[in-house]
C-alpha cells in the first residue's frame, strides 16, 4: 500500500535576511525518509524544525538545494501533503464535518465519495457523533484529532505534524500518542513529527533527528529498533530518551532573543489584479 | 454557620425562573431612571415651576403622540422616514462594504484610498449637507446621499479591520488546501471577519438613523424630523417631545432588532473568541 511517500531532502538550507545580513536557520539537512516511516524531529526551540517543516508543506519556497517527495521536486502547497499545526487551525464558523470538509474543497472526489472519506477519517480519529459540534464546543485534544482528520482526508503521500501535542495537558497528550500510533498504522502513511518532547520523539519515531541550533543542522539520527505498538513503560524507550537528553545536557546559552523570523506575507502571497 | 447555607438553599428557585427573575430585575432597574424622570417632569409641570409654553406635561405629550397615531400622521411620516434609512443604508452599507472589504484585502488599495477616505470621513455629515444641496438640491436624493455617507463610514472602517484581523494561520490554510482567491474571499476572509462586518452594520444603522433625522431638520416638507420642525415653529412643544419619543424609540427598536438578528446568525461567535 506505502509503496509512495518517500521523501528525501538533499543539502538544504535556507536563511533569512536579518539587518541586510542573511542569517543561516538551516544548514545543509540532508536527510532519506522511506515510505510508511515515521520520523522524528526533535531539538531545542530556535533549531529550526518548525521552519523545515514549513519548507516541507510547501508554504515557503526560498531555500537552496532539494527537496524530492517521489522523485519530484516540492514546490508551494499541495494536497499530497497533510500538515497538523500545533495550533490547531480550525475554523470556528464551522463544524467538524466541514471543516474536515475543507480539505477536499480542490478534491476531485464526487459529493457522495466526499461524504464517505469524511465520514471515514471522522471515525478514524474516533470522533463519530460529534461531526455536527463547533470547534468551541471540542477539547483541545478533540480540536487536535479534527485537525489530523482534516490532514488525512486527502489521502496524503506524506503526514507533517508541526508540534501537534504542544499545547495540551499531559495526560490527554499521553493519550493522543499513543492515537497517533494507532492512525499511523492503520493508515501506513509516511510521517514527520517536530517535537521538543523527547518522550514523545523516542515513542513515536522510527528514527529521532536530532537537531541543533544556530544554525540549525542534524547533530545525529538515532534510530528506535522496537516494533510498533509500542508499551510506553518499555525501558529501551527510556534508554533511548536518556541517551538523546544527553545531547542537550548543556545549559542554554543565555543569550538575548535574536530578531525572529519574519512571519510570512498573507495578502501579497496571491497575485492580485487590481 | 452551616445552618445559613441550608436555609439559603431551601430558597433557591428553579433555575430557568431564577434566570427569568435576573433579566427581569435587570430591566426593571433600567427602568428606575427614566420613570424617576418622568416623575420629576411631572411634578414640575403640575407645580408649575416651569411654564407650560416652555415644558408640555407628560401627559399632554402622551396626549398629541395618540393625535399623531390615529390621524395617520405619524405613520405616514415614519413610513417616508423609514423609507429613506432604507435606500440611504442599502447604498451605504454596499459601498462600505465594497470599499473596506477591498482595503482590507490589498495593503496597495489601503494605501490608495485610506487617507482620503479618513479626510473625508471626518468631516461630519451635516458639514457635506450644503454641499450636497448644491449638487442633488434638496429631494429624496440629498436625504439618501447624506445617510449612505454616514453610514458608509463605520462599515467600512469596521470590515477593513475585521479582515486585517483574520489570523495569518487561517490564511495559510486556505493555501496548503489550494484555495483560488475568490475561495480564500468566501469561505474564509467573509466568515471569519463576520463578526466585525456585522457591528460596521449596526454602528451603520444607527448612523443613518441620527443622520436622517438631522437632514430632515435642515431640508425636508415629510418625514418624523419636518414634524418637529414643524411643532417647534407653531411652537407646540408638545408635538416636538412626542417626535422625540417616537425618534428615540424607533431608534432603539432598530438598534436591538439589528443585534438579536445578529446574535442568531453568528451562534458560533459566543465562546469562539
Amino acid at each position: 500500500m506505502s509503496a509512495i511517500g518517500t521523501l528525501s531532502l538533499k543539502h538544504l538550507n535556507k536563511s533569512y535576511p536579518v539587518k541586510g545580513q542573511p542569517l543561516s536557520v538551516l544548514e545543509d539537512i540532508s536527510l532519506d525518509i522511506q515510505p510508511g516511516e515515521f520520523i522524528s524531529i526533535v531539538g531545542s526551540s530556535g533549531c529550526g524544525k518548525s521552519t523545515l517543516l514549513r519548507l516541507l508543506i510547501g508554504l515557503e519556497d526560498q531555500f537552496d538545494g532539494e527537496i524530492l517527495l517521489d522523485g519530484q521536486p516540492v514546490k508551494g502547497p499541495s494536497l499530497e501533503r497533510g500538515i497538523v499545526f500545533q495550533d490547531h487551525r480550525l475554523f470556528p464558523w464551522l463544524t467538524v464535518e466541514q471543516n474536515v470538509a475543507l480539505a477536499l474543497e480542490n478534491s476531485p472526489l464526487s459529493e457522495a465519495d466526499k461524504r464517505d472519506t469524511i465520514a471515514q477519517h471522522i471515525e478514524l480519529v474516533s470522533l463519530t457523533g460529534f461531526e455536527k459540534a463547533y470547534p468551541h464546543q471540542l477539547s483541545g485534544g478533540m480540536s487536535q484529532r479534527v485537525a489530523i482528520a482534516r490532514g488525512l482526508v486527502n489521502r496524503p503521500r506524506i503526514l507533517l505534524l508541526d508540534e501537534p501535542f504542544g499545547a495540551l495537558d499531559a495526560l490527554t497528550r499521553a493519550h493522543l500518542q499513543v492515537e497517533l500510533q494507532r492512525i499511523w498504522q492503520a493508515e501506513g502513511i509516511t510521517t514527520v513529527l517536530v517535537t521538543h518532547d523527547v518522550d514523545e520523539a523516542v515513542f513515536l519515531g522510527d528514527r529521532v533527528v536530532v537537531m541543533q541550533p544556530r544554525p540549525g543542522r542534524i547533530k545525529r539520527i538515532v534510530p528506535v529498533p522496537l516494533p510498533h505498538p509500542r508499551v510506553r513503560g518499555d525501558v529501551r524507550l527510556a534508554a533511548l530518551r536518556d541517551d538523546i537528553l544527553a545531547d542537550f545536557s548543556d545549559a542554554p546559552r543565555e543569550t538575548l532573543i535574536e530578531q525572529p523570523a519574519p512571519l510570512p506575507q498573507r495578502f501579497e502571497d496571491f497575485v492580485l489584479a487590481w | 454557620m452551616t445552618s445559613i447555607p441550608r436555609s439559603v438553599s431551601a430558597l433557591r428557585l428553579p433555575p430557568v425562573l431564577a434566570g427569568y427573575l435576573t433579566a427581569l430585575s435587570r430591566g426593571l432597574l433600567a427602568l428606575l431612571l427614566p420613570l424617576g424622570l418622568l416623575l420629576l417632569w411631572q411634578l414640575i409641570a403640575e407645580q408649575q415651576w416651569i411654564s407650560p409654553q416652555l415644558l408640555p406635561p407628560p401627559t399632554q405629550v402622551l396626549d398629541s403622540l395618540l393625535e399623531l397615531y390615529s390621524s395617520g400622521e405619524l405613520a405616514s411620516n415614519l413610513g417616508i422616514s423609514l423609507a429613506r434609512v432604507l435606500w440611504g443604508f442599502a447604498a451605504g452599507s454596499a459601498a462600505g462594504l465594497l470599499l473596506g472589504v477591498a482595503m482590507g484585502l490589498s495593503p496597495r488599495v489601503e494605501a490608495y484610498l485610506l487617507p482620503t477616505f479618513k479626510a473625508i470621513s471626518l468631516v461630519p455629515v451635516i458639514g457635506w449637507v450644503p454641499l450636497f444641496i448644491l449638487f442633488v438640491g434638496i429631494e429624496e436624493s440629498l436625504k439618501v446621499l447624506v445617510i449612505a455617507k454616514a453610514v458608509m463610514v463605520p462599515v467600512a472602517i469596521n470590515a477593513m479591520k475585521g479582515i486585517r484581523n483574520v489570523p495569518v494561520g487561517f490564511f495559510e490554510v486556505a493555501r496548503l488546501y489550494r484555495f483560488s482567491l475568490w475561495r480564500t474571499v468566501r469561505k474564509v476572509v467573509l466568515p471569519a471577519a463576520l463578526p466585525s462586518l456585522a457591528n460596521g452594520l449596526r454602528l451603520g444603522l444607527s448612523n443613518a438613523w441620527m443622520a436622517l433625522v438631522a437632514v430632515e431638520l435642515l431640508a425636508s416638507s415629510e418625514g418624523i424630523g419636518y414634524l418637529m420642525v414643524y411643532g417647534r415653529q407653531l411652537f407646540q412643544l408638545d408635538l416636538v417631545m412626542a417626535t422625540m419619543v417616537v425618534i428615540g424609540v424607533v431608534g432603539l427598536v432598530l438598534d436591538q432588532g439589528l443585534q438579536l438578528l445578529e446574535r442568531h446568525l453568528l451562534t458560533w461567535r459566543n465562546s469562539a473568541y
